[in-house]
Formats: C-alpha cells, structure tokens, sequence
C-alpha cells in the first residue's frame, strides 16, 4: 500500500496501478520462460514419458481434457466476477463487492482443487517430475500458475477481511481492490494461453501437434 | 490514514509524539542511531547504507581478486588450491557484480533521482526500504557460503553423518559468474539419494538462492523507481527535461524488470533439478543444459547494460558541468542509452557462438551486435562534444570520467572484434575476453561510479574529499588499471585459457602474468585509497558550501547535507539544467506554496520491510543447509515463507501514517520563489 | 451549487459503470463460448494448420479481451497500454527466437527406448 496514494502524479495514474503494470509486464517474461522451456522440449521430445513399468506414454492419453475444460471454466469465470468485484467497489457497493469476491475465492479454490487432482491423477499415471522432461516442465509450469494462483486467493482473502474492518473504502480502497483484480486477470490470462498451448495442441492429429513426425503408436 | 496526518508539525522528528500504527504497535518514527537505519524509508540514508554495503563488498571482492592474480603471478604457483581458485573466481565474478556495481548503481539511484526530479521521496519508500535489506540479507546469505567452506577446510564437520554424504567439497560457488549447466545441475537417473548426482557441491545451492534473493531486491527497486520517474516529478519537469543520469535510471530499470524473469525461472529450474531431482538440465534424462546458456544469456547481456548505463548517465552529468556547457545532443544521447537497452535484449547468443548455433542465427547475433556500437559510438562523440571549446576543469571526478571515455572505448574496441563470429571462435574462454570485460566493466564502470562519488560525496555529506589523494588514486587506480589488463590482451590472443588454477612455464606467458599481478596491486592500492579517502570524508572531513561544483541540477539547489523532507517548496522547473539557469540569468525554478505553516507531510518509518527481508534470509540460509543434508532444515525455509508472508501482511495494514516537519523560512530555501516561472 | 454538482458527477459515473458492467457480462459469455468452441475445433476433421490457426486466433482474442475490458486497459491511460505490451512484446519476440534457435537440432523422436 503505497504512502503516498492519495497525491497527485505527473502522469495521472496512480502509483500503485503503475506499478502493478509494470510487474505484470515483468511477470510476461516469467511465463513467456517458463511456456518457451515447456514447448522447445516438447519440440524436442514429441513422444512424452515413461512410466514406472517401461511402457511408453503419449501426453494426448495422459490429459484429462473434461477436467482441465471445466477448471479453464471455472477460472474464466472468477475472472468476471472480479471484474464485478472491482465495478462495485467503484460504485461504492461493499456488500456486492463481499458477494463477489467471495465468488472469485470459491472458483479460485475450485480451480487449485482440480489441479490438486490432476497432479496426484497424473501421479498415479506414472508421471513424475523426475522421469521425463516433460513431467518436470508440466509440473514447473502448471504448479508456478498454480503458485501464482494461490498467492491470488490469498490476497483476496485478506482483503475480503480486511473490507470488515470499515477502512477499504473510497477512492484508495476501490485502487486496492482494482490492482488485486489486474493480478488475478493476468494469472487468468496466463491460463488461457496455458490452456491452448499446453493443452489443446496435443490433441491435433493422432500423436498431437508435437508428435506428428512419431509413426509408431502408444500401447 | 487520516488519523496520523494531523499531528502538529514538528522540527525534528524527535520531537514526535508516541504514535501507534493500524495494528497497534508503535511507529518507530523518533528512533535514533542503529534503530533509525533500521527502520529508515528515507530515499538518501537507503542510498547512503547501498552505497556503504556496495563499497564493502567491492572491497571483499578486490580481495577476492588479488588472491586470483598472486595464484596466477608465476607458472606452476600453489598460492591457493585449485578447487579455492574456481571459488575465488566464481565469488570475485558475482561479487562484484551483484554486490559491488549494481548496489553502487542503487545508491545513486536512491540518494540521486528523487532530488533530480524535485520529488520529496520515490513513490513507495517502504518497499525501497524492503530492496535495500533484501539485498543485504542475499549479499550474506551468498558469502555465509564462506564459512561453511572454512568450516570445511578447518574440519569442524568431520564427525556429522550428513558430511559423508557430500561428493564435492566446495561449499562457496565454483562454477563461475554464469554457473552453467551440467556443472551447476546434475546427471544420472533420478534417485532418492538425489545429492549423489549433483556435479558440484552445496556452494551452488548457496549461489542460486542468493541470486534470487537479489534479483527480488533489483526487481523491487526497479519497480519503485520506474513509478517515481513517471509520476514524482516536479511541475514542469517533462521527460525531455530530465537530467540524463535519471533516463538512465529509467532505462536501467526497464532493462532490470525486463531481463530478470528469465533468470528467475532458469533459477527456479536448476533448484528442481537439484532439490527435487527435475530434468531441466539433466542430460541423462534428455534435459539440454544448452538452455540454461540461452535462459542465463538472455538475462545476462542485458545484465552487462544494467552495468554500465547507470555509470554512463553519471558521466554525461560531470563532463557538462566541469566544461560549463550544456550537454551536447541531449536528446540523442537518451535516445542512443533507450536504444541501447532495447537492442541489448537481441545480442545474447553472442556469448554462445562457439556452441553451433547454426550460420543463420550466428550471423544475425553477429550483426545485431555490431549494431550496438552505434548508438555507443554516438554517445561517445557528444562526450567529446560537451568537452569541446568548454571550459575544462580537470577536478578529480572529471579526470575520472575522462579515464571513464578512454577506457570504455578501449573495452568497446575489443567488444566489436567479439561481435565478429570467426574471430570470437579464437577468443571465447582466453584472457582476451577477461580484458575486454574488465575494460569495460573496470575501465568503464567502475571509473564512472568512482567518479559520481567524488562528484556527489559534498552534496550527500557535505564534506568535500581531499583532492590531492584523489588525483593519486585516479593515477594509480588508471595506471595500475591498464598494467593489469592490457597485458591480458596479449596473454588470450596467444591462448591463455580464461579460469584455469595454474599454467606451464616455456608459453611465453609468465612475463605478462606477472606484469598483470603488479598492475592488480597497484589498482587494488588505488581503489583503497580512493574509498579510505571517502570514508575519512564522510566521517572527519573539510566541510563545504552546497554548490561546490557550479551544479546544473536540482539536488544542487539544496543545502548539504540534504534535509530530510529535501525540497522545502516544491520546484516549479522551466528548462533543462534548471539549476545552472536559474543561477545564471536563465529561467528561474519557481515554487509551488507547499511546505507552509502545517508544514512538510514524510513517510513513517517502519519495521516491516526488515522484517520481511529477515524471511528472505531465512530461506537464503535454509534451503542451502537443507541440501546439504542437515537435519530439519526444510522447517527454516518453511518458517522463512512464513515471516516473509507476516511481514507483508502487517506492512499493508499497518497503514502508512505519516508526520508533517517544519521546514526553515523561506529565506534559507535555495530555490528562490518568483511571480512567474519565466522571469 | 456545489453542494449538488456531487451527485450529478456521481450519477455519470454511475452510468458509465452500469454500460461497463454490461460490457463485462457481454463479454463473460463471450468468453464461455470461445472455450466451448477451441474444445470442439480440435476434434473437428480440418487440416492441422487451420485448426492451429483457429487456437491462435482464439486464444489470442480471450487474452486481449480480458486485458481490455477486466483489466480497464481500454478505459485507462494510454501509458499503461504500452508499458504492457512492451513486457508482452518483448516476451513473444524473444522466446519466439529461443524456440527458433532450438529448431536447428531436433535431438531425436523417442530418446528413451
């Protein structure tokens, strides 16, 4: 919470939205690392992994495209909700803005619950992160978002309680609750490319995009 | 936070009242002597504790080097061990560059840019207070690394049974700067016992998180700083009337926020590896420890700007102030320090020629990085052109930043024959890139960082250094400087290999080497007095007025040392050099009516940030002793998390208060307040 | 005067957040029918590249419609715009390059057999 919120600055924008921006410019290059380790290994090795018995195993068998669908849903939608969220803090609501925000918890929860579940799903499966580079950069990958994720819900959290203290109020309460907001679009932004280039692309063609060049077939 | 604002203004800020933040505890706002460092928000103490860090460990990292050139003075020397010797080097290599020159850089951006831009503060000064002490706790947390090797050497831990588990030794870092993988990962399959695959011993641990601990503090205090160039400035300071060290800072900053992600992740990924037994970098497991160059690269050439833009700005403030000329082409030489920054994110594959990268990719790094010399060369001519028919002062930052000019183009010299591909295949890995880098680096920024000292030492302490020792320690430190280095040249063209322990006598290589360990002395000499000199400075030395140097820019305006609250009325500016003007019978600073009887509104201090940082030191220290095998370490690094999350939550809800400070009449403030602005 | 010229000011504003609201409902379903749509184009019988093509493009336009409309970037200054697409532009350029320069030695299809 900046010290000096309330004064005026030469650009107009509020020093905490500004800096808020800028780490989200710095946090593309964090993910733009960790998706580009992700997809130049999957160009490197299109097959996928080994299991603890041997047997060869392709991502597109491994992926539970309902699941991830569903949590893709889910966090899509807690990213309207605070958007909600941080219109009725504008407007001065702070019961919708406790209705909403309480929303974006429960999906937020929801969305980690899946990947809680996908991770011991693909566990049980026989990917680990120490198997195959694809479990490490899956894991990596997915559990920062994850991270990123649960950092989000903690935030909200404290703000949801901290609106019972009466002091998130006004101009500075509803920049407090907006900069949370652009946090938790970016983490969802972050999803949406993660979901189409982690994901969806493993299921073009009979191997997946990477694996268009395997000729042999998974068991 | 509307409570805290209403306290009678007072002069000091001694005279405060008790006051209780949001959650109940007491502001440490009246603290004094160790506790006021502690808790301090203020931009300059921040800047005055950087640059006292910085020069310790610039001094630790001279250390480091002079015990580098005794080992390499003769051929076949034992001075030090082999393994000692890739810590020496590895250490002497991140010292100074994270703990020497880019905490020095901070210090100026700290104490320099809010008084550059007319701003009372940065924009967030607890979180510049929370940078500072992250910086320091990774600075320890690295060279706690020393211990446990001394530890080591002495025997201490002969008796524990997770010492036997431990295949390599060396417990500081040893793989140099850039840590490459698979020296800094691991091999093998994947195992429970995961401390058996690792190539090198827990000294990389210690080196991995110590360098995410200081990249959290870089990227903080970028962060602060990119918003307060945006948004603290002064009426009428528009971008292009900014003075060329604050661009920098803006540019540096950018560079900063835009490069350190990537060596984030690529850190993160050699810790799983490590830790959790990943694959990353793991070449049995299919990893390509070829990415991990890529990723560090693609940090580390902007890294090298980083480096050297903020000791360029400095220098394009001291060359027009001892010619008494406005710089010449301002607004090229911004342009030229953007450019700079933005083509330094498209040359990283030119550390990596020698690893087939293939012809197309090889020759566009190869043209991409001629084309810095550009932008570079451009800001070298209007150097020359500010000092061109000025009148000349050859006082000792002056000398310095000449030396400055000199040097960097010696370094750039040998920089554009790197970007030639063919040619760097001869020189990767020989002395002759240990010249370059040091001539640009030492020559270049270390030149230009000594000269903003002497520069800006009268207006942070209001002291003046003596000048005659400085005149000697600029001669000994260029001299012994180029005795030092220039040989190295030589010594890489006839294939001296970079980071060896030792070399066979009859390759014509002993004369050089030991000419080069003399210039090392004679430079460590300089840089010892020249740093003795400051220190007796701030602490005992002559007293001058504010405006020793004929100033241009605002921090001269003010009184020396500087008060806390800076500008008792805000400056209204009206030019460029608005100082020099103002002085001189062009447009005058105005004032704005602020800072009257309720007096000036400053930021609380807190414990916060500290407390915080202490998590970061925690973790710096778990999760290294963690992998070494030591019992329930994993709970520290646990319990670190913990603090750093406490410490975050109370510093946003403990509000951020605030008290007002009266400042002096009118009279004593230096900008003169007129009707209008141009008068 | 002033005394009244608040709520009218507050009444603009009401109505400029009400349209926005509106944009962000708008804009929820949207969202919610592209997901539906990127899962059922990967099934569809079309060549790979139009499909790539179609993800793309979907993907791309969810990202930026939450960076607009969620994220205000459409309402807010213009500054704030850049200084997101500089990180987001340099991002795609580089690790575009880096995936680039990893083309050049595709190791092998099945190196754990």
């Amino acid at each position: 919470m900046s010290d000096s919120a309330a004064a005026p600055t030469s650009t107009g924008i509020d020093n905490k939205k500004l800096i808020m921006w800028l780490f989200l410019a710095s946090d593309c290059m964090f993910f733009g690392t960790l998706i580009s380790t992700h997809l130049l290994y999957r160009k490197l090795y299109p097959t996928g992994f080994t299991d603890a018995e041997g047997h060869v195993r392709f991502v597109q068998n491994l992926f539970d495209l309902e699941l991830t669908s569903f949590s893709t849903f889910i966090l899509l939608m807690s990213s309207f909700l605070m958007a909600l969220a941080v219109s009725a803090m504008h407007k001065g609501q702070i019961a919708s803005f406790r209705r909403n925000v309480l929303g974006v918890i429960v999906f937020g929860l929801i969305f980690l619950g899946c990947q809680v579940y996908e991770f011991t799903h693909f566990y049980h499966k026989g990917l680990t992160i120490q198997n195959s580079v694809f479990g490490s950069t899956f894991y990596v990958l997915t559990g920062t978002h994850g991270t990123h994720v649960a950092i989000g819900i903690l935030w909200l959290i404290l703000l949801y309680f901290y609106s019972f203290t009466g002091k998130l109020r006004g101009h500075v309460g509803a920049l407090d609750v907006e900069i949370a907001g652009l946090y938790w679009h970016f983490v969802d932004i972050v999803w949406i490319i993660i979901f189409t280039v982690v994901y969806l692309v493993e299921y073009l063609g009979p191997n997946g995009i990477w694996g268009s060049a395997v000729t042999t077939l998974a068991p | 936070m509307a409570t805290a604002a209403h306290h009678a203004p007072v002069t000091d800020k001694t005279e405060l009242p008790v006051e209780r933040s949001d959650i109940g505890l007491i502001r440490p706002d009246r603290t004094t002597g160790l506790l006021d460092w502690l808790t301090t928000v203020d931009h300059k103490k921040i800047g005055i504790l950087y640059g006292a860090f910085a020069m310790f460990f610039f001094l630790l990292g001279g250390v480091e080097a002079l015990a580098i050139r005794t080992q390499l003075a003769k051929a076949n020397n034992d001075f030090i061990s082999a393994p000692m010797y890739n810590q020496m080097f590895t250490m002497h290599g991140t010292t100074m560059i994270f703990l020497g020159v880019m905490p020095l850089s901070a210090a100026f951006f700290n104490f320099l840019v809010p008084l550059q831009i007319g701003a009372r503060d940065v924009a967030f000064p607890r979180l510049n207070a929370f940078s500072l002490w992250t910086f320091v706790f990774g600075a320890f947390a690295l060279n706690v690394s020393w211990v446990f090797e001394f530890g080591h050497l002495q025997g201490w831990f002969n008796n524990y049974e997770w010492y036997g588990k431990l295949v390599y030794k060396d417990f500081a870092p040893a793989n140099g700067w850039f840590s490459y993988a698979p020296l800094s990962g691991t091999f093998g399959q994947a195992d429970a016992a995961l401390h058996a695959q690792r190539f090198t011993g827990v000294g990389t641990d210690f080196w991995i998180i110590g360098i995410q601990i200081l990249g959290v503090a870089s990227l903080a205090a970028s962060f602060n700083f990119i918003v307060t160039i945006f948004n603290m400035r002064a009426p009428g300071m528009t971008m292009m009337r900014l003075p060329v060290f604050t661009w920098m800072t803006l540019v540096t900053a950018f560079l900063i926020i835009l490069a350190f992600p990537a060596i984030t992740v690529a850190l993160i990924e050699l810790m799983f590896d490590r830790q959790f037994g990943a694959n990353f970098f793991n070449p049995t497991n299919g990893g390509q420890p070829i990415l991990w160059q890529h990723l560090f690269w693609i940090f580390g050439h902007p890294e090298v700007y980083i480096l050297v833009l903020p000791a360029m700005g400095i220098v394009s403030e001291i060359l027009p102030t001892f010619s008494r000329k406005a710089l010449f082409g301002y607004p090229i030489i911004v342009f030229s320090g953007a450019v700079i920054g933005f083509l330094g994110f498209a040359v990283w594959s030119h550390h990596m020629f020698t690893t087939g990268l293939g012809p197309v990719p090889t020759a566009a790094f190869s043209l991409l990085t001629m084309a810095i010399a550009v932008p570079t060369g451009v800001k070298i001519f209007n150097w020359v052109g500010t000092i061109w028919g000025g009148q000349v002062r050859f006082t000792p930052p002056m000398v310095l930043s000449l030396g400055f000019i000199w040097m960097f183009m010696c370094g750039g010299f040998s920089g554009i024959m790197h970007s030639s591909a063919p040619a760097d295949s001869q020189q990767q890995d020989t002395y002759f890139v240990v010249a370059h880098f040091h001539y640009v680096l030492l020559g270049g920024v270390l030149l230009g960082l000594m000269a903003g000292l002497y520069f800006w030492f009268p207006k942070i302490f209001g002291r003046m250094p003596n000048a005659a020792i400085a005149y000697v320690a600029s001669a000994l430190v260029i001299f012994g400087f180029n005795l030092a280095f220039g040989p190295m040249h030589y010594l890489g063209l006839t294939g001296m290999p970079r980071r060896t322990h030792t070399y066979q006598p009859g390759y014509g290589w002993e004369d050089w080497n030991f000419i080069a360990t003399i210039g090392a002395y004679i430079l460590g000499l300089g840089v010892f007095l020249a740093f003795a000199n400051l220190v007796w400075t701030a602490w005992r030395g002559k007293r001058t007025e504010t405006d020793p140097w004929d100033g241009r820019t605002l921090e001269w305006s003010l009184p020396s040392p500087v008060p806390a609250y800076n500008f008792a009325q805000t400056p209204i500016v009206a030019t460029r050099d608005a100082w020099f003007e103002h002085k001189h019978g062009g447009a005058r600073i105005g004032a704005l009516a602020d800072g009257g009887p309720e007096g000036v509104h400053m930021p609380s201090q807190s414990w916060m940030p500290l407390l915080a940082s202490v998590g970061f030191l925690m973790i710096g220290l778990g999760l290294p002793m963690m992998s070494m095998g030591i019992p329930h370490l994993g709970w520290l690094v646990i319990a670190g998390l913990g603090v750093l999350f406490l410490g975050i939550w109370l510093w946003a809800i403990e509000g951020p208060g605030g008290y007002h400070l009266k400042t002096p009449s009118a009279k004593s403030v230096a900008p003169t307040p007129t009707a209008s602005v141009h008068s | 005067m002033s005394a009244h010229a608040e709520p009218a000011i507050d009444a603009n504003f009401l109505a400029e957040e009400t349209r926005r609201y509106h944009h962000f409902i708008t804009l929820a379903l949207w969202l919610a029918v592209i997901t539906g749509a990127e899962i059922v184009v990967i099934f569809l019988p079309l060549p790979v590249a139009l499909i790539l093509t179609l993800l793309t493009v979907m993907s791309v336009g969810k990202f930026f419609a939450v960076v607009l409309w969620f994220m205000h970037l459409i309402y807010d200054a213009r500054l704030l715009f850049w200084l997101f697409i500089a990180g987001l532009g340099l991002a795609c350029a580089t690790f575009t390059a880096l995936i680039a320069l990893f083309s050049f030695d595709r190791v092998d299809t099945a190196w754990f057999s």
